[in-house]
């Protein structure tokens, strides 16, 4: 919350001369918001939720002060509730403040300082009680993605060694060396998985933690050195790759964040090929205007259907039933996006190909 | 009485586990058949195109697939295959974590027969066929 705000203070009497007195008294010095009835003030309290402190008249013509409180506590339990009362009142209002309903309550005729010292004691009460429900949400938001983090981690790393684990079993009874080969072959492929899982998992925690550090790219340069990376992969599964670099102007951004976008954006055009097609081709290309970076990445892949497509960037999802992905890189690459400011754009064919966009402005 | 023989089905998305489950459950000897798939749709397709024999079914399902997931798979299978075929199937969920959220949504599907640890050990997989013809 912007602390320079002022505080809002809602003030609800039915007599329009201590209204005006109070605005009078406090506008300088605080959002003053008035009404002359309850039901004003529930209308004046539905358009400015986020009214710190409320002060109600208790001698009011539809209800009284408590009443009013009572009525807002449940839908409303964040503004501090201060009940204004004459000295014959008090009875009655001891049991509203043990309720929990009032805060606190000032006796008419009152004094400018008394209500300013409750203003501020109110508000440095809703400041303390508001902070510790937004930590609690956050903490329980937080609770929740590492039950599920937890889960899903336990069951993609434990399953592939799982598997390998059995698969040696197997091998131990195996004579045949064409067996072993195969069985070897397949437990690579469950070794990879995990590995490439923690390398995941590593760059979102780098993500969640680390700063950024912001410096001059050379896209041609950083193409070059993320081409190598695939180089292995790309011939062995016949595939071209054309890179294109429009940039004459300087551009400056987060290497590691943007080498993390483009390559798992890549992998994923090399890894989801369709086996059948003869002409394989994995398009890169940069362009360079007015500090804006335009990335695109476009395959003849096997495409994504369009109902998945909103889904694609959830954690753990994954929309190929041939797929051996963590379910984590397009979450990682929105995060960064996220992250820098940048937009990622999607377009899919089932069976024709993918071409993802990404716009990221210069720093 | 002769032991009962099984067919099986086996869904799984990673190829060594199918190819370690289909060595278990052939190595109990008392598969008729054991079929593995590593998606739920093709499985799914399998069993509405098969006809029903003296044999009961026993599949195997792990409930982390992606797209249709171990549970959507539960869920379509009760909704479309009809009974009596629907009975002559023994579904059994296959999990690398045992986790409280999978048993009590278990709970919600009549079909359910028991949860399995993965890999598949097979003294596991007999004494559930043997519970099974008791």
């Amino acid at each position: 919350m912007d602390t320079t705000e002022k505080i809002k203070v809602l003030y609800i009497d039915d007599e329009s001369n201590n209204l005006f007195g109070f605005k009078a008294a406090f506008r300088t010095e605080y959002n003053i918001l008035l009404a002359n009835s309850a039901t004003e003030g529930k209308a004046l309290l539905q358009q400015h939720p986020d009214t710190h402190v409320i002060f109600c008249d208790q001698r009011m013509p539809d209800i009284t002060g408590t009443q009013f409180f009572e009525d807002i506590a449940s839908e409303y339990p964040d503004p501090v509730r201060i009940l204004i009362t004459g000295f014959t009142d008090v009875a009655a209002v001891v049991d509203s403040i043990n309720k929990g309903q009032v805060f606190r309550y000032l006796t008419k005729p009152y004094q400018q300082e008394e209500i300013h010292a409750a203003i501020e004691q109110a508000y440095k009460y809703y400041m303390t009680g508001f902070m510790l429900r937004k930590k609690n949400e956050e903490l329980q938001k937080a609770n929740e993605d590492l039950d599920k983090f937890a889960y899903s981690v336990t069951h993609d790393i434990r399953g592939p060694i799982l598997s390998i684990l059995g698969a040696l079993e197997i091998m131990k009874q195996t004579q045949s060396m064409e067996e072993l080969h195969s069985i070897c072959n397949m437990m690579e492929e469950s070794a990879l998985q995990v590995n490439d899982l923690i390398v995941n998992i590593h760059a979102y925690y780098s993500l969640q933690r680390g700063t950024i550090e912001i410096e001059e790219i050379d896209f041609k340069n950083l193409c070059q050195e993320l081409a190598e990376l695939h180089n292995i992969q790309l011939a062995l599964a016949n595939i071209k790759l054309t890179i294109t670099v429009q940039q004459v102007e300087t551009y400056h951004n987060s290497r590691v964040l943007l080498h993390l976008i483009i390559n798992n954006l890549l992998s994923n055009a090399i890894k989801y090929q369709k086996d059948a097609e003869v002409n394989k081709f994995v398009n890169l290309s940069v362009q360079v205007n007015n500090g804006i970076a335009t990335i695109k990445v476009a395959d003849n892949g096997i495409g994504i259907e369009t109902k998945y497509l909103d889904k694609i960037f959830n954690m753990f999802f994954r929309a190929s039933e041939s797929s051996t992905g963590s379910g984590f890189g397009l979450y990682n690459v929105k995060d960064a996006l996220l992250k820098l400011k940048g937009d990622i754009l999607v377009c899919s064919e089932i069976g024709k190909g993918s071409e993802f966009v990404i716009t990221l402005p210069g720093k | 009485m002769a032991t009962e023989q099984f067919h099986f089905i086996l869904i799984d998305d990673s190829k060594l586990d199918c190819f370690i489950g289909e060595k278990i459950i052939v190595g109990s000897g008392r598969a008729v058949s054991c079929h593995t798939f590593m998606s739920t749709s093709a499985a799914f397709e399998h069993i509405q195109n098969s006809s029903v024999d003296a044999h009961r079914t026993i599949i195997l399902v792990d409930i982390q697939m992606p797209l249709m997931t171990g549970f959507d798979f539960i869920e379509h299978f009760e909704k479309n295959i009809p009974e009596p075929k629907q009975s002559t199937y023994i579904i059994n969920l296959l999990t690398s974590s045992v986790n409280q959220n999978d048993m009590i949504q278990s709970q919600r599907y009549k079909s359910v027969n028991a949860f399995l640890n993965k890999p598949i050990k097979k003294d596991v997989l007999i004494d559930l066929m043997d519970k099974l013809n008791s």
